[in-house]
């Protein structure tokens, strides 16, 4: 089984917002994929977007300038 | 115990509710029906008086475990979460589609499930219809569909549907309100305690692991991701043995007794619009029953949708007739969909589509 690493995890309030996440990361060649939302964040079954904790101001910039808003961005195991 | 940290647990969590299901059959739960959300959803609609057919009326407590089992779990573990606000009127036509879709292939997804493992081969034609579905409504998603997100609000309003199964299940224990059939399905079940330990067993479970027909094929199109996956693996797995051993395992498509029909188009049909409708909701039926137990107004507004659709199929003839065997002539009659059905279904598949393609995500300002 793969190691499990502390990863970076941005969770969004609808899952279109997270596709649109998907969407504006793969044109602006921003890294991450996209996940199911880890069982120990939340009780809800939307999506996420993970990627490597270095990526955090790349992503976050992207975000703004694209017009997602984030649910909130975690810190865990995935 | 985590259960939900690898696919071995989540196949486990799935394995007991398999187990919970077996072992509520075997106390008298209709054949190879055991655990179905639509159905059980449609006899508690049928104890209200909200439609007439005899057969199927009896309040599920099922049913009641299962909203009760998310609720205290996910109070209990600091999860209960009252939200509300994302679109809860089309959330109502998407549970109304859903219970249209079901009762013409004749059960929920989990009954799907329940019916693949005792060898009904309709089961597994309608799963077919049923990943369709499930493929249309993750298109929908990438093309930006969404219904608004929700808000979180006063924690009484996520009480309330909890709150009102209680109530249910005291009408059905101190009162003489409720109607229940003396005779078809409706009249077949397990003894009240069983069935509400066995709901509540379930729904907890089903919190702690998310289960989730419609999220499960949902995940493994979108992401490849087969966690959710498991958890049905888990479950189709002891529902098979069980069947087997019990020399229920039947491998055929005309099946009397099992309550199901031979209408091949019509069952891809049916689970086609459960699969879509249940994508564009969130989750299947079981999922909506948890999510709205663990404080979600807007899953409670399509498990209110489908208690209207269960009185409608029935009020309105939409609901499809199970094979069955003529007792004096000994013959095998065909179930079958009525015109109505199959209007109403072909209905629900445009609704979904509209619904589909005309609500959009906004963007952030």
């Amino acid at each position: 089984m793969r190691k499990k690493e502390l990863k970076l995890v941005v969770t969004f309030h609808t899952t279109a917002d997270a596709m649109a996440m998907e969407k504006a990361c793969k044109e602006n060649n921003v890294p991450g994929r996209i996940i199911p939302v880890p069982r120990a964040i939340s009780a809800g079954c939307g999506l996420s977007w993970c990627a490597d904790l270095s990526d955090r101001e790349e992503i976050v910039s992207m975000m703004k300038k694209a017009g997602i808003e984030e649910e909130e961005i975690h810190e865990c195991m995935v | 115990m985590n259960l939900s940290d690898s696919k071995k647990k989540l196949a486990l969590g799935g394995a007991v509710c398999g187990i919970v299901a077996a072992i509520l059959a075997l106390l008298g739960n209709p054949a190879n029906m055991a655990f179905c959300i639509a159905c059980f959803i449609r006899d508690t609609a049928g104890a209200f008086g909200m439609h007439q057919a005899e057969a199927v009326q009896y309040a599920r407590p099922e049913i009641i475990g299962l909203v009760l089992g998310a609720f205290i779990i996910s109070v209990a573990t600091k999860e209960f979460c009252a939200t509300a606000g994302s679109s809860p009127m089309i959330r109502f036509v998407l549970g109304v589609i859903i219970m249209i879709g079901a009762l013409v292939f004749l059960g929920c997804p989990l009954r799907m499930v329940i019916r693949m493992s005792a060898g009904d081969l309709n089961a597994w034609v309608a799963l077919i219809g049923f990943i369709l579905g499930v493929a249309t409504g993750v298109f929908a998603l990438k093309q930006g569909f969404s219904l608004g997100r929700a808000h979180v609000t006063n924690k009484e309003s996520g009480a309330v549907l909890p709150v009102i199964v209680v109530g249910i299940l005291v009408l059905a224990l101190c009162t003489s309100l409720l109607k229940a059939s003396e005779a078809g399905p409706g009249s077949m079940h397990a003894p009240i305690i069983a069935s509400l330990i066995g709901g509540l067993v379930f729904g907890a479970i089903a919190q702690k692991t998310r289960m989730c027909f419609a999220g499960s094929i949902r995940d493994v199109i979108l992401m490849k991701n087969f966690d959710l996956l498991s958890v049905i693996v888990g479950l189709f797995v002891v529902m098979l043995v069980f069947n087997v051993a019990t020399g229920r395992f039947i491998l055929g498509f005309s099946t009397p007794g099992v309550i199901a029909h031979s209408e091949h188009l019509w069952n891809i049909l049916g689970m086609y619009t459960v699969g879509f409708a249940a994508v564009l909701a969130g989750g299947c039926p079981l999922r909506q029953l948890i999510l709205a137990g663990q404080g979600s107004s807007d899953a409670a507004m399509t498990v209110v949708g489908m208690f209207v659709g269960a009185a409608m199929c029935h009020n309105f003839g939409l609901a499809a007739s199970g094979t069955a065997m003529n007792a004096e002539t000994q013959e095998v009659v065909a179930g079958a969909v009525p015109f109505n059905g199959k209007v109403a279904c072909i209905i629900c598949i445009i609704v979904c589509f509209v619904i589909a393609f005309t609500n959009k995500r906004k963007e952030a300002k």
